[in-house]
C-alpha cells in the first residue's frame, strides 16, 4: 500500500513538473514564433536497458538488435560474476512502416518465446514544448515456443500467448536529459500452477497449491543523462504493482520483483551500445513483469542482479 | 647455400608483400564532386549566433561525423585509415571555399563512402548547424 502511495506521488510530481515547464515554455516564445518542429529523440534507440523508449526511427529504417544478460552475479569470481552462468538471448528486428509505426519481431531464449511488437509513437514532443511530451503505444505479443508438455494435461495452443500494452510518456529536457514514465498492462493466457508442501493444524505434510494471477499492472521509470555527445548514464526501474481489483487469487509469497537497472550508453551514427546491471533477465517486459526473481522472500537481493548489454544497428532504406 | 637462398626468397617476398599492400590500400584523393546549382546557392537559414544550434551542431559532428573526419576535422578520425577514399581536411582552405550549400548537400546525400545524412538526421536545420560545426573547424 505504501509502495502505490509513493508511486502515485512520483507520478503527480512528474505530471505537475511537465505542466510548469509547458507554462514556462509559452512565456518565452519569442516574436520569431515557436519552434513546433519534432524535438530531437529524447533517447539514443528504441531500448533503454530492458525498457522500450518513445524513439521510433524514420520510415524505412531497420533495427537489428543484441540483447544479452549473463547470469546472476552470486557465485562471485567462480563464475566470473554470472558471465560464464546460464544466459538469456534475444534477437530482434524492428522496421519503421512509418515516421510514427515500427514493427518487429524477436526471439528470445527463454522459454522460447517468439514474439511480435508494435510501436506507435502518438504524440511528439516539439521543440517550443507547445507539446511537452512524447507519447508513445507499445504492443509485445509473445509466444512461449516450448514443448507441449510444459502446459499442463489439457494443451490449447492460446496457451502460449502473452501481451504487453504500454504507454511511454517521455520528455527531453534539454541535450543532457530526457526521463520517461511508462504505465503498463500485462497478461498471460495462461499461468503455472505449483505445488508445494505445507504442514496443516494436525502437523501432516500435504500439498498446497499456488496459482498466479493472468494479469498485472505495473509501471516503469526511465531516464538517460548523456555526460559526453557520444555517453550517457542511463537507468531504469521497472516495477509490477499488486492491485486487489483485478486479483484473482489470494496474494501468493512468490511476487514478481521490481527490475532496477543502471548502465551506461555509447552511441554511434548507426550503433547504440548499452552495458549494464539489472535485477531481471527476462528480456521480454512481460516475463519481467510477471515472472521477475519468484523465490518466495520480499526483498530484491543484489546477488539476483546481473551483467547485461544491447547492441542495436540501423540501416536506412 | 640451400637456407641462404630460402632467406634470400624469404626476405624479397616479404618486401614485395609490403610494397604491393602498401599500393593496395594506399587512399585515392577524392574525385571531384558535382553539386546541383540549386543547392550550389542555399542559404543557411541557421545562425552562428544561435547557441542552441551551435550546440546542436558540435554534438551532430561529435556523434555522426567524428569516427571518420576526426575531433577536428582533419580526417584522422579512428575509422578514416579503413577508408578506400580520403576523408579530406575540414580545416584547409580547399574544403572551407566551398558554400555552405555544398557542404549541406555532401552532408545530406553523401556518395560512394561517405554515407547519406538526411534520414539519420531528418531535420534540415540540424544539418545546417553541422554545417556551421563545420565551418567553426577552419584554421
Amino acid at each position: 500500500m505504501k509502495n502505490k502511495n509513493m508511486i502515485f506521488r512520483i507520478s503527480a510530481i512528474i505530471t505537475m513538473a511537465l505542466m510548469m515547464i509547458q507554462a514556462a515554455a509559452s512565456a518565452q516564445e519569442d516574436s520569431l514564433g515557436p519552434d513546433n518542429r519534432p524535438a530531437k529523440p529524447a533517447f539514443e534507440s528504441g531500448y533503454l536497458i530492458d525498457q522500450q523508449t518513445s524513439v521510433v526511427p524514420i520510415k524505412n529504417t531497420l533495427e537489428f538488435a543484441i540483447h544479452h544478460r549473463f547470469g546472476t552475479v552470486e557465485n562471485g569470481i567462480s563464475d566470473l560474476y554470472g558471465i560464464y552462468g546460464a544466459s538469456n538471448i534475444r534477437l530482434g528486428l524492428n522496421y519503421s512502416l512509418t515516421n510514427n509505426i515500427q514493427v518487429g519481431i524477436g526471439t528470445t531464449k527463454l522459454k522460447k518465446y517468439q514474439d511480435v511488437t508494435i510501436k506507435y509513437s502518438i504524440l511528439k514532443q516539439s521543440r517550443s514544448l507547445s507539446i511537452p511530451v512524447s507519447v508513445t503505444f507499445f504492443e509485445n505479443i509473445g509466444i512461449d515456443a516450448r514443448d507441449e508438455a510444459v502446459f499442463g494435461t489439457q494443451y490449447k495452443f492460446s496457451q502460449r500467448f502473452s501481451y504487453f500494452s504500454q504507454l511511454i510518456i517521455t520528455h527531453r529536457f534539454d541535450d543532457m536529459v530526457s526521463l520517461q514514465v511508462s504505465p503498463s498492462f500485462t497478461h498471460y493466457n495462461w499461468t503455472d500452477i505449483q505445488v508445494q508442501k505445507i504442514e496443516n493444524e494436525a502437523g501432516e505434510e500435504v500439498n498446497d497449491t499456488i496459482r498466479f494471477d493472468h494479469d498485472k499492472i505495473g509501471i516503469s521509470f526511465g531516464c538517460r543523462v548523456k555526460i559526453s555527445p557520444q555517453t550517457s548514464i542511463i537507468a531504469g526501474v521497472d516495477l509490477p504493482l499488486w492491485v486487489d481489483k483485478i486479483r484473482e487469487y489470494p496474494k501468493p509469497d512468490q511476487l514478481s520483483k521490481p527490475n532496477i537497472s543502471l548502465g551506461v550508453e555509447i552511441s554511434t551514427s548507426t550503433h547504440a551500445f548499452q552495458i549494464f546491471i539489472a535485477s531481471a533477465q527476462g528480456i521480454l517486459p512481460q516475463e519481467n513483469m510477471m515472472w521477475n526473481n519468484l523465490d518466495g522472500s520480499d526483498k530484491l537481493l543484489i546477488s539476483q542482479f546481473m551483467l547485461g548489454f544491447n547492441i542495436t544497428r540501423l540501416w536506412n532504406f | 647455400m640451400k637456407t641462404k637462398s630460402l632467406i634470400f626468397l624469404a626476405v624479397s617476398l616479404l618486401i614485395t608483400v609490403a610494397f604491393l599492400s602498401n599500393n593496395a590500400f594506399a587512399q585515392k584523393k577524392p574525385g571531384p564532386w558535382e553539386v546541383p546549382a540549386k543547392y550550389k546557392t542555399m542559404k543557411n537559414p541557421v545562425k552562428t549566433t544561435d547557441a542552441d544550434a551551435t550546440a546542436s551542431g558540435k554534438a551532430l559532428y561529435a556523434k555522426h561525423c567524428k569516427s571518420c573526419h576526426g575531433s577536428k576535422g582533419l580526417g584522422d578520425g579512428p575509422k578514416a585509415a579503413g577508408l578506400k577514399t580520403s576523408s579530406g581536411d575540414f580545416s584547409g582552405a580547399a574544403f572551407q571555399s566551398q558554400t555552405d550549400g555544398e557542404l549541406f548537400y555532401k552532408t545530406s546525400f553523401g556518395r560512394d563512402e561517405m554515407p547519406a545524412y538526411d534520414k539519420k538526421v531528418p531535420d534540415e536545420a540540424d544539418r545546417w548547424s553541422m554545417v556551421n560545426y563545420m565551418r567553426s573547424l577552419k584554421k
